[in-house]
């Protein structure tokens, strides 16, 4: 009987070429869409799960207030770890960490490796393994190094022996390799490519043994039979206790949360990635409903077609459950095809969409969730899109069929009706969403920043960059390449040092305003083409400005009416305000311009800052750069980035959105008008008779064309009214997360409209035209 | 003494139209005995094909009783009206109704499926047909490849293949010429005398000749 219904199917879909085409294709663009975002989701869903203890490590922020609002840190007071090991009983391991650069040099092998130093705990607590050495003896040496698997091949080459080598790093200091582990999982918030004892690093700093500084990343892991919530409850009151302070608060947050869940407001978690999450799985079902919606009305707009099979079936004493069971199967032999069609999608597009959304993500059809998700969303797609057909197929009267009487498809045209209107107005709430996200990222990318993002290059501060700064600046400006050259302490875009604790002339921080301080080498500022709008700039001898600061526009505001200048800031040493810079952002591109606090210092400088010139050509410009740099800094290798890309990259996950709800829109899009396409076929050929009678008595081809295009147009109208408010709503709502944002233009929703009428009429009038060209005789003789 | 295969008694097929209630059948009054081979005649829209497919189960009627073999099919559920026409009748169509997207051997084959025989039983069945009708050669044709006139020997072979006990057939030459229509009256006829009851509506005088009786319709009313 199964057999029977394969062969019919296959026969069936052979001699329907067209449409089993617009079917299979249409569910395949689905079923390929779904399983891409299904791949990223998964992904995305898999940070920091692949440690033995994940359930019980956790990552210890801090909420901290500011002006009556908690704002929430990543880092820690350094005691704190010990603190809560000895101190609260749950948790059973604790380890501080700092993450830095290092460059590893290896005879003429030298790399820049990322990694942290940590406290001995931080083995056990993210169960490391070793390949070399072993956990207990590790950390024994002060000057001991662990690196991964990875980085030791990369340094030495395969199978090489590195225990008890030893690594030159950053040209000056030596560590002694005590152990290789087992390369760090790749989907990781904190990748690390080495760890080192944190002694190493802290030791000459006093400071990191005060319960004041915040700066180390804390991790700690719980006893199996912990409550978390007890154990969280204390680490929220010992920081309190601690600091002697009610304005920081400590707190755990899972490490399997951390990359989906990191976005705090106020104290409370507010989501964070797992958004996106949502959003994309949400969409992924719905271009999974469109092509299934496809399914159904193409395979009950044929349905007259089927009648005929229906009535002879039944005669022949099949029941009606046997009928819906046989198209049943049809559909899910469809979607089988399919499936194996978007396998071969897949594996074609894989890499593009890796490229689009910079991941890395395989296939991977050998593990059993993948295969369990295909066959899942085959079996889903193919009862879900079968049922209804086949209940209608199924419902024929074999009496009236075999008569030959024209199948009554009252319902079944209105559902059908139905379907497309809900497709269309689907696809065009994506068009509308596609424009907003896209103007909205356009008119954020396109604000002011208060300084000039173009032509401004990015150095770290490694070496002798610092005492040698006067001379490479020099002879950066010798080449001609470069017009300024500045340096920071902190990066340009980034929020960085900050407090609150400062009096001022005639008043002090008493809202508890959060303060960021900046110290820069004098002409950072023109480096960076921020503008002095009163006052003067920092003097080039640093020494003649130890006492002089310059403060930005919003700090002048919080200091109150009148002229800023002259003005006395009190932060333990006393500093005369000499100028104020124009308002500029950092950190959050959404959100307001902080008050900036600017020192001229920069003998800890992190960050040098080169405005090129835009006359010549990026390569050139960077050759010379490097040449200069491998002269005065030559042990390090010629790191740069750009700040306009630094830009850029604070809203990948914007752009990401934009761009999968860009390639996703025309999916719909796609797919609907092939469903469209199909429904237009299987009328012009429902009403070839009408057609050609039409046309013997004197009807036009345009009068045709107008007839047959009339009723689709009608629904994609209807589609038009039902999306507006919708995209309106859902689009107010995603706006209404950005403080800076674009207004909806009603001239949106016309171009939404304008485009999906278009695409429509393209799509109908191919076959209204093509029905109306047929000679009129062909389809009445067939009568 | 011959067993009664189905008696009619005053069978009423009503539709309606608008708030007119349209008699299609009129109170049929009508015993078929076993062995019969009967023609029903009358012009178009006399009732032929309406009294056809309600005896047949493929519609029923609206008023009047109905027993085939003994039993009530008037007061039948569905589903045991169902198995028993999948048991004891075999339609044949003016228009054949063979499913294009099957092979002869499998339209052949269908009823059998329906009626759950076993794989190894249905070929032998179905070999047997295909002997009987000459038709081995064109198993594995396509209603399309094949002409009218073995069209139609392919759907009496699927009528006869659940050896049902009495045939319906819907003026099964409509669609032939004079040739073809006389070959499948003859088979008919063969049928009829090895004991097959047939019913036929026909238009044509000739092929009503085959019947042993002859029932004309006017209306919906037998006259």
């Amino acid at each position: 009987m199964i057999l029977n219904y394969i062969k019919i199917a296959f026969r069936t879909l052979r001699k329907n070429k067209g449409y089993s085409f617009l079917n299979i294709f249409g569910l395949a663009i689905g079923i390929t869409c779904a399983s891409l975002i299904f791949l990223w989701v998964e992904d995305e869903l898999s940070f920091n799960s692949e440690f033995e203890k994940q359930d019980q490590v956790y990552y210890v922020p801090t909420h901290q207030e500011y002006d009556g609002e908690w704002r929430t840190f990543n880092s820690t007071p350094g005691p704190f770890a010990e603190a809560m090991k000895t101190e609260i009983p749950g948790i059973v391991r604790a380890s501080r960490t700092k993450h830095r650069d290092f460059l590893f040099a290896v005879n003429d092998n030298a790399i820049n490796s990322g990694g942290r130093f940590v406290d001995e705990d931080f083995i056990e607590i993210f169960s490391l393994k070793f390949v070399e050495g072993n956990a207990k003896d590790a950390f024994k040496n002060p000057e001991a190094i662990v690196i991964t698997k990875a980085t030791a091949e990369q340094l030495y080459g395969e199978n090489t022996k590195v225990l008890g080598k030893v690594l030159t790093i950053d040209n000056k200091d030596q560590y002694l390799i005590t152990g290789v582990i087992e390369n760090f999982p790749k989907n990781v918030t904190f990748p690390i490519n080495w760890i080192a004892p944190f002694e190493r690093w802290s030791n000459d700093k006093e400071w990191t043994n005060e319960y004041g500084s915040f700066f180390a990343d804390t991790f700690v892991a719980l006893s199996p039979e912990a409550d978390f919530n007890a154990v969280d409850a204390q680490v929220r009151y010992l920081l309190e206790k601690k600091t002697g302070d009610s304005d920081s608060k400590a707190f755990l947050h899972s490490i399997k949360d951390w990359h989906l869940r990191n976005h705090f407001e106020n104290g409370k978690q507010v989501g964070g990635r797992i958004a996106s999450v949502r959003l994309f799985t949400i969409i992924a079902l719905i271009i999974l409903l469109i092509a299934c919606i496809n399914f159904m009305n193409l395979s009950t707009a044929r349905s007259e077609k089927r009648a005929n099979e229906v009535g002879v079936r039944k005669a022949m004493g099949s029941g009606r459950t046997r009928l819906i069971f046989q198209f049943i199967s049809e559909a899910l032999i469809l979607a089988f095809m399919a499936t194996t069609v978007s396998v071969l999608l897949l594996f074609i597009l894989l890499p593009q969409f890796n490229l689009l959304i910079e991941k890395d993500l395989v296939l991977g059809l050998e593990k059993p969730l993948h295969m369990v998700f295909l066959l899942g969303i085959t079996l889903v797609c193919g009862i879900f899109a079968g049922l209804y057909p086949a209940f209608y197929l199924s419902s024929f009267k074999p009496v009236e069929v075999l008569k030959g009487l024209k199948v009554t498809q009252g319902s079944a045209n209105y559902i059908r009706k139905g379907l497309v209107v809900g497709q269309f107005t689907i696809s065009i709430v994506f068009i509308i969403c596609t424009i907003l996200v896209y103007q909205q990222l356009q008119h954020i990318k396109n604000r002011d920043l208060g300084f000039d993002k173009d032509q401004l290059i990015s150095l770290n501060v490694n070496g002798t960059m610092i005492e040698k700064f006067d001379v490479i600046k020099e002879d950066l400006i010798h080449t001609g390449a470069v017009s300024s050259v500045g340096l920071n302490n902190s990066g340009i875009l980034n929020g960085g040092n900050n407090g609150s604790n400062l009096t001022w002339t005639g008043g002090t921080n008493t809202e508890d305003v959060l303060i960021f301080f900046r110290y820069v080498s004098s002409d950072f500022l023109e480096t960076a083409g921020m503008e002095i709008v009163e006052g003067r700039g920092f003097y080039e001898n640093m020494a003649k400005d130890s006492a002089s600061v310059l403060i930005t526009e919003s700090f002048a505001k919080l200091m109150g009416q009148g002229s800023a200048i002259g003005k006395k800031i009190d932060r333990g040493d006393v500093y005369t305000v000499v100028g104020v810079v124009k308002d500029y952002l950092f950190d959050d591109m959404y959100g307001q311009s902080d008050p900036v606090l600017f020192f001229n210092y920069h003998g800890e400088a992190s960050y040098m800052y080169l405005k090129t010139n835009p006359k010549i050509g990026t390569s050139d410009v960077l050759s010379k750069i490097e040449a200069v740099m491998k002269k005065h800094n030559p042990a390090f290798p010629f790191e740069y980035s750009f700040v306009d890309d630094a830009f850029n990259a604070k809203f990948k996950s914007e752009q990401l959105v934009g761009k999968l709800s860009q390639l996703f829109a025309l999916l719909a899009i796609l797919i609907s008008c092939l469903g469209l396409f199909g429904l237009a076929a299987y009328t012009a050929e429902q009403r070839s008779k009408e057609i050609g009678v039409r046309k013997v008595l004197g009807a036009s081809v345009a009068g045709i064309v107008k007839l047959l295009s009339k009723d689709f147009l009608i629904l994609v109208g209807l589609a038009i009214v039902i999306a507006i408010p919708m995209a309106w709503y859902v689009m107010d709502n995603w706006l209404g997360n950005y403080a800076y944002r674009i207004e909806i233009n009603w001239w949106i929703f016309v171009i939404a409209g304008v485009v999906a009428i278009v695409i429509a009429m393209v799509t109908v009038s191919f076959q209204a035209v093509k029905a109306a060209l047929a000679n009129p005789v062909d389809s009445l003789k067939t009568e | 003494m011959k067993n009664t295969l189905l008696s009619l008694n005053e069978a009423t097929r009503t539709v309606n139209s608008g708030s007119n209630k349209v008699y299609l059948l009129d109170q049929i009054n009508l015993n078929v005995e076993e062995g019969e081979f009967i023609s029903l005649m009358g012009p178009s829209g006399s009732g032929k094909s309406t009294l056809l497919n309600c005896i047949g189960m493929l519609d029923h009627f609206t008023d009047g009783g109905y027993t085939f073999l003994g039993e009530p099919v008037h007061s039948m559920k569905e589903k045991n009206r169902s198995k028993l026409y999948k048991e004891y009748i075999g339609f044949v169509f003016q228009a054949y109704h063979l499913i294009d997207e099957l092979t002869v051997y499998e339209n052949i084959e269908t009823p059998l499926l329906y009626k759950n025989v076993k794989s190894s039983e249905r070929k032998a069945m179905v070999a047997d047909m295909l002997d009987r009708f000459n038709i081995v050669g064109k198993k594995d044709l396509f209603p399309i490849q094949l002409s009218g006139g073995q069209q139609q020997l392919v759907g009496i072979a699927r009528a006869l293949i659940g050896q049902p006990k009495l045939i319906l057939a819907d003026e099964p030459t409509g669609n032939l010429n004079s040739k073809q229509s006389k070959d499948i009256m003859e088979l008919f006829a063969e049928l009829n005398k090895e004991g097959v009851t047939i019913i036929q509506a026909t238009h044509s005088e000739s092929n009503a000749a085959y019947g042993s009786r002859i029932i004309n319709l006017l209306d919906g009313k037998i006259v």
